[in-house]
């Protein structure tokens, strides 16, 4: 609803011809709680600009799905069309978008480029704002070897529920893990599956993965929903507990597989911090003509049963 | 020629079953773990949710329609169900909060199809966009956790059998999969015993001759919708109870496995042709791909091209032998 409105009053300010200072937040896809969560951030910084800038409005656009990347194009075109002050930007697709940025550059448009990384001149954007994705795979595999030495395991076959092959950050965490894994132990990942971003999809994978490897030490679900059906998967087979399991981000029925021992841990990247820090950063950029560093890394947080009740980790729950 | 037809369609069934024990034959030998029975019962439980949104989309393909919704249908009415559970209200009563709107949402299509009169491929594109934002305008995206309660449905199992040390004997069938035997039942003797039945094929052959020979055209088509927002609503509800979780943004793309289910089962996209038996034993073809393979460890991108090619090789087969009849 609030989105709805944003747009609307920014089409009108766009026709009306006032000269309103508009930050255009354009990501994958409204329809998830990730992205949502990014809104939030997102529409708390613009509360606390507004202080300073009372004709500062920002608007969160995104398309139905990751998948739509043609609509992401045409909402990055319209923006720079009705000539807004800065964009900041979660591309759906690491080279498709390279023309519209390169258009905004041209036009004098800062862009910030978010969550996921985009190919092309590094010159096109101000700055790349995100998660470590190689770091946070890398993270997660150094928690998995440990909790598999704290019980004496040095070896074994381990598996991977992840959710599209081939995008920026899927390349990086999952690629990320499985390197360190390879570098630094004697684990051998015997399946990789993509569940779409689909939990039942996800929950059906793992349970045939887990009766055809029934000597399987630990299991890395690399998404929300991957991790959500890994989860479910786990304690339906009887397995909580038993088997190291690592999640990545960290939704309210997650914190519930971390408390009920299905999940060893989890790996929760900072969905909030993102939008907030990306509309901070442009308004720097765009309006406070500020210098800011062209690589931002918003963080994770490996979280576990000993660290979930803390602020740290309340901090990045969502 | 009421014969023939039957005779026909009576070959097909032996015909697609002899493909669902060469399947089951192979990953038997390729796959370790696959033939045993806890294995068997899971797939059962993976396949039932196919199975039954193949029943309701075989119901409107053979008025020589289609239901592109049944995926945003599942999201909607779980997600309802759960939301239901969460305010405090009784399973049943959550559970019937999801099949009502299932019902509501059949009848809505129909509505779309028999008044409007929109061809069905448009009324229900339209309405999947509508039914999967609705459901994320009520949630705002976010998938929150129901009730211990509201998951007994889902992962609960009958006859489950325990040694006396507590090691499990026979894990017992899934509430699930009994489900769906039930509805299979129900819906092979509604389309094949009854005049609402006979109905919905003489609209798929020949709608006009059904109008002229007294059918309320209407009335049935408004019947299939229904059934398969029913059936919709039915997997909606399991599958918020087997995964304890409601999902605005689960069930994308599970109308086009439903399709495939019926088309494989023998359902002739031109309507006036398929079967409740039809549907199930193709769901089971792709419930046993999808699970044979992962456990063979076939690799996901190889499983795609797998499945694709059954899905054509199944249709293509049995278009060469309508010709040659």
């Amino acid at each position: 609803m609030k989105k709805a409105t944003i747009l609307f009053l920014s089409l009108v300010f766009a026709a009306a011809g006032v000269s309103a200072q508009e930050i255009a937040v354009i990501v994958k896809t409204g329809n998830s709680s990730f992205w949502q969560n990014v809104q939030t951030g997102a529409s708390d910084a613009n509360k606390e600009l507004k202080t300073m800038s009372k004709k500062l409005s920002v608007t969160f656009l995104g398309p139905q799905s990751d998948a739509m990347i043609n609509e992401q194009i045409n909402l990055v075109e319209s923006a720079i069309d009705r000539g807004v002050k800065a964009i900041v930007l979660a591309p759906s697709s690491v080279d498709a978008l390279i023309p519209a940025v390169a258009k905004a550059k041209a036009a004098g448009i800062p862009v910030i480029i978010l969550d996921s990384k985009l190919n092309g001149p590094t010159s096109n954007y101000v700055s790349f704002l995100a998660t470590d994705n190689v770091g946070a795979g890398q993270a997660c595999a150094k928690d998995m070897i440990d909790r598999l030495a704290a019980k004496g395991i040095t070896a074994g076959k381990i598996a991977i529920e992840s959710w599209a092959a081939g995008q920026g950050s899927e390349i990086d965490r999952v690629g990320g893990f499985k390197d360190y894994i390879a570098k630094n132990s004697k684990l051998t990942v015997v399946s990789t599956q993509y569940c779409g971003s689909d939990q039942v999809t996800a929950l059906n994978q793992v349970t045939n993965t887990l009766a055809a490897n029934t000597d399987l030490v630990g299991f890395f679900g690399a998404n929300e929903p991957a991790a959500v059906g890994m989860g479910r998967a786990i304690s339906q087979a009887g397995l909580s507990g038993k088997l190291v399991a690592v999640g990545f981000d960290g939704n309210g029925v997650m914190q519930g597989f971390i408390k009920d021992n299905t999940l060893t841990s989890m790996c929760v990247q900072s969905s909030y911090k993102m939008g907030y820090l990306g509309v901070k950063y442009a308004y720097d950029v765009a309006i406070g003509k500020k210098k800011i560093s062209d690589r931002i890394d918003t963080g994770f947080l490996m979280v576990n049963k000993d660290n979930i009740d803390t602020q740290d980790a309340k901090n990045v729950l969502y | 020629m009421v014969n023939m037809s039957d005779k026909k369609i009576s070959l097909d069934k032996v015909f697609t079953f002899g493909a669902v024990v060469i399947l089951f034959t192979v990953f038997s030998i390729t796959a370790t773990n696959f033939f045993t029975v806890r294995n068997l019962l899971t797939m059962a439980l993976q396949t039932s949710t196919i199975t039954l949104m193949g029943i309701g989309v075989t119901y409107v393909i053979i008025t020589a329609g289609i239901d592109l919704s049944i995926g945003s249908v599942i999201a909607l009415t779980g997600t309802l169900a759960v939301m239901a559970a969460n305010l405090g209200w009784p399973t049943w009563l959550a559970i019937a909060v999801g099949l009502v709107t299932g019902i509501a949402c059949g009848l809505g299509n129909g509505l779309l199809v028999t008044h409007l009169r929109l061809p069905p491929f448009i009324a229900t594109l339209g309405t999947m966009m509508i039914f999967r934002g609705l459901v994320l305008t009520v949630t705002n995206a976010n998938s929150s956790p129901a009730p211990d309660e509201f998951g007994a449905l889902g992962n609960l199992t009958l006859f489950k059998v325990s040694a006396p040390d507590g090691t499990t004997v026979f894990p017992g069938i899934s509430y699930i999969v009994l489900v769906m035997i039930g509805m299979a039942l129900i819906f092979h003797f509604v389309l094949k015993k009854t005049r609402i039945g006979r109905y919905i094929y003489a609209i798929g052959s020949n709608e006009e001759a059904a109008r002229l020979s007294g059918i309320k055209v209407r009335q049935t088509k408004l019947a299939a919708y229904v059934v398969s927002g029913f059936l919709s609503a039915v997997v909606g509800v399991l599958l918020a109870s087997r995964m304890v979780t409601s999902q605005p943004n689960g069930g994308i793309g599970y109308e086009l496995n439903a399709i495939a289910a019926s088309v494989i089962g023998g359902t002739s996209l031109m309507g006036g042709i398929g079967t409740v038996g039809g549907a199930v034993v193709g769901s089971f073809i792709i419930g046993i791909l999808n699970t044979g393979l992962t456990m063979q460890g076939a690799s996901y991108f190889a499983q795609q091209i797998v499945i694709g090619a059954v899905v054509i090789g199944a249709v293509a087969i049995d278009q060469l032998r309508n010709k040659r009849a």
